[in-house]
């Protein structure tokens, strides 16, 4: 063997080593995930990318998007900070194509300018708060509802549903918004207190801290007033504080509705089904809407339960599957992951409510915001949770108990 | 007039629940003289300890307090031998020590809970009695019993006690103490477990009332540290009525002022009795070299 012809061996041998790697890599269609995967967030992070990975599976088993395999790659961020960094892994180490996520709004805003920095699309499926496409953002969508959405349906739950069940009139109804006091509440209450002022109900705003040791005097106040509906946007821990001591001060309006949290099996183990009972909920739709409204949730509930052997914890799995769905709808359309091309291709879309599982359509307004996007009203019975409005969501054979808190 | 009486309630009521978790901590700061940064996180083990019993035992979460108490006082032991101890000639680390144990105590029950959020149930947390108008949750009630009850008994083991006696030598002089032949290093260590054991107990009493967090242990140390300022360093009275001072504070603030100034409120009362009364309402001058106070 001379020198030249081993040279030109090694040569050959690292060529066909590069193609193949090189083919490999072009074979998978790599989604980065940017979410909470520790911490205090976490459960929420992973049950979101949970809906990823069976949208991620239910594609492959077609045969993937645009002929390569789909690829979900985790990296966790808590706050702002680990956010960046964590962009920078997935698109430095791991050559994603694009981004996604995410359950914290504060992460998706500092994850999605990364990923502009780099190029490379953000696509949000669950954060709310409405600033993150006010930026406008050129390489930024985002497909589920945002905090308008949820404060509308919860205004929307109170005249169409409340009011009528408690026999009153707008201008006698008396509403005590109460939310927390971090800009996830306070946006979603300012709004809340808007269109309810604009219908003309009697409407008083309370605002306490999520991290507060005690919240007798949030109740108090409440209970001063003697509101018919008790209306409040929290976390988890604040909401359960709240409910227990209205329990503990005997604090019994004759309709209460939680925006946001207070779903989930952790407010039922912490109050009790029989405190919970007739509460109205207004949260992502859950996998119990019915055909008609969510065609294929019952579907997305068996993969779902096949998948992790037991029910969703929280309804963010779904929400986030179908954003995830629209995802790879989008870049098979776009015939591309180039994000200016991929944006382009979602803004015409033009889908009607109905046609995803949660209900959704898909119709952007001009900040990328899907105006088809809608959360539901459901109500804890018995210790579940039923969706109850719109009426179309609700499931064959179930019903809206009595709002009345016996 | 009710809605006065139901905030002096409130505050009273919240007062007992501050007052159980700065004992402990006034306690420790009396006698070895460090700020335990940690005291929250204590707290917070004592909860998640109840809840481990009351899953996993099936025990009421009351009756957990046979495991929970002896359990946070060896932790809080060994703590002190291994970690504060070698720090003895170190006054500012060892208040680091306590600032990275926070830490590592949060960091490690999130990666262990991944942030779920823990609740418990007793017959007693859903009860609420009412007097003349007054709502009062029994639960919180107990909270203030127990609280009362141990400013009472920790006054009395200190006053009258052997033990009590050494501690409070250990305090008041830990050279003169070492010289009459007191076991200064011992007398530290059982300080800080007795300390720690005093979270274990508020935690167990306060898991009925909460629901469980990581994180829900620094909820706690600010008004604590509030607490014990104003009641006076060093001084288990003063953590006591401290506890009902910031209690009725922020009851009284929270409730005609605005929920979410109760805090701010706080702190500026905080801040006019430290100008006016440096020492607090019932330390003596200079608590931080002189330690626990010979009346408590």
């Amino acid at each position: 063997m001379t020198g030249a012809t081993f040279a030109q061996r090694v040569a050959a041998i690292a060529a066909a080593f590069t193609l193949t790697a090189g083919a490999a890599a072009a074979q998978d269609l790599k989604i980065g995930v940017v979410n909470p995967f520790s911490g205090g967030m976490a459960l929420y992070g992973d049950e979101m990318t949970r809906g990823y990975d069976i949208a991620a599976d239910q594609a492959n088993a077609k045969g993937g998007v645009l002929g390569r395999k789909v690829v979900v790659l985790r990296a966790s961020a808590t706050n702002p900070q680990e956010a960046i960094a964590a962009v920078e892994q997935l698109i430095g180490r791991d050559k994603v194509d694009v981004l996604s996520g995410t359950y914290v709004t504060a992460i998706a805003n500092a994850a999605s300018e990364a990923a502009l920095n780099n190029n490379k699309l953000y696509w949000e499926t669950n954060a709310l708060a409405r600033d993150l496409t006010d930026r406008g953002l050129p390489n930024f969508t985002r497909t589920g509802p945002d905090s308008t959405a949820f404060a509308r349906r919860s205004v929307e739950g109170t005249l169409q549903l409340v009011i009528p069940k408690l026999g009153k009139t707008a201008k006698d109804m008396k509403v005590w918004i109460e939310h927390e006091d971090s800009a996830f509440g306070t946006s979603i209450a300012k709004e809340q207190e808007r269109l309810l002022k604009e219908a003309g109900v009697q409407v008083t705003l309370g605002s306490h801290s999520a991290r507060a040791v005690d919240l007798s005097d949030s109740i108090l106040r409440a209970k001063n007033a003697a509101p018919d509906l008790w209306l409040s946007t929290g976390y988890v821990t604040d909401h359960n504080l709240l409910l227990r001591t209205a329990r503990e001060q005997s604090f019994r309006p004759a309709a209460m509705m939680l925006v946001g949290t207070g779903d989930t099996f952790e407010t039922l183990e912490s109050v009790g089904k029989d405190f919970l009972n007739g509460i109205l909920l207004v949260s992502y739709p859950r996998a119990d809407v019915s055909e008609s409204f969510g065609p294929g949730a019952a579907a997305f509930l068996a993969a779902y339960r096949a998948k992790y052997n037991r029910d969703p914890i929280a309804p963010q799995a779904m929400s986030a599957f179908v954003g995830f769905k629209i995802l790879l709808e989008t870049i098979a359309a776009a015939g591309t992951t180039d994000y200016e091309k991929v944006i382009a291709t979602v803004a015409k879309a033009d889908k009607p409510l109905g046609t995803y599982e949660t209900g959704y359509g898909l119709k952007l307004d001009k900040t990328m915001q899907n105006t088809r996007a809608l959360p539901v009203i459901a109500q804890w019975q018995d210790g579940h949770v039923k969706a109850v409005f719109p009426k179309e969501a609700i499931a064959p054979g179930g019903t809206m108990l009595d709002l009345g808190r016996k | 007039m009710a809605d006065l009486a139901n905030i002096v309630a409130v505050g009273i009521l919240l007062g007992g629940i501050y007052a159980l978790v700065s004992v402990g901590l006034n306690l420790i700061f009396g006698v070895i003289r460090i700020v335990n940064f940690a005291q929250g996180e204590f707290v917070m083990l004592g909860m998640y300890g109840t809840y481990a019993a009351y899953t996993f035992l099936r025990v009421d979460p009351y009756l957990a307090l046979v495991v929970v108490l002896p359990g946070l006082f060896l932790f809080g032991a060994i703590v002190q031998r291994l970690i504060l101890a070698p720090l003895r000639t170190e006054p500012t680390m060892q208040i680091f020590a306590t600032f990275g144990l926070l830490m590592l105590l949060e960091n490690v029950v999130l990666a262990l809970t991944r942030g779920t959020a823990y609740s418990v149930t007793s017959v007693v947390a859903q009860t609420s009695i009412g007097i003349g108008g007054v709502q009062v949750g029994l639960v919180r009630l107990v909270a203030l019993a127990a609280a009362t009850g141990v400013a009472v008994a920790l006054g009395l083991f200190l006053k009258h006690s052997m033990l009590g006696r050494a501690i409070r030598a250990v305090a008041q002089d830990r050279s003169a103490a070492r010289l009459v032949g007191v076991n200064v290093d011992r007398i530290y260590m059982l300080t800080f477990g007795i300390g720690a054991a005093l979270a274990g107990l508020a935690g167990c009493l306060l898991t009925p009332i909460y629901t469980l967090s990581p994180q829900i242990g620094t909820s706690f140390i600010l008004p604590a540290f509030a607490v014990v300022v104003l009641g006076g360093l060093g001084s288990v009275l003063g953590a006591y009525i401290g506890g009902f001072i910031v209690g009725l504070t922020e009851a009284f603030a929270g409730y005609y002022l605005d929920p979410a100034l109760k805090h701010a409120v706080l702190f500026a009362v905080f801040i006019a009795v430290l100008i006016v009364r440096p020492s607090g309402l019932f330390g003596q001058v200079g608590a931080e070299e002189v330690g626990l106070r010979d009346q408590s």
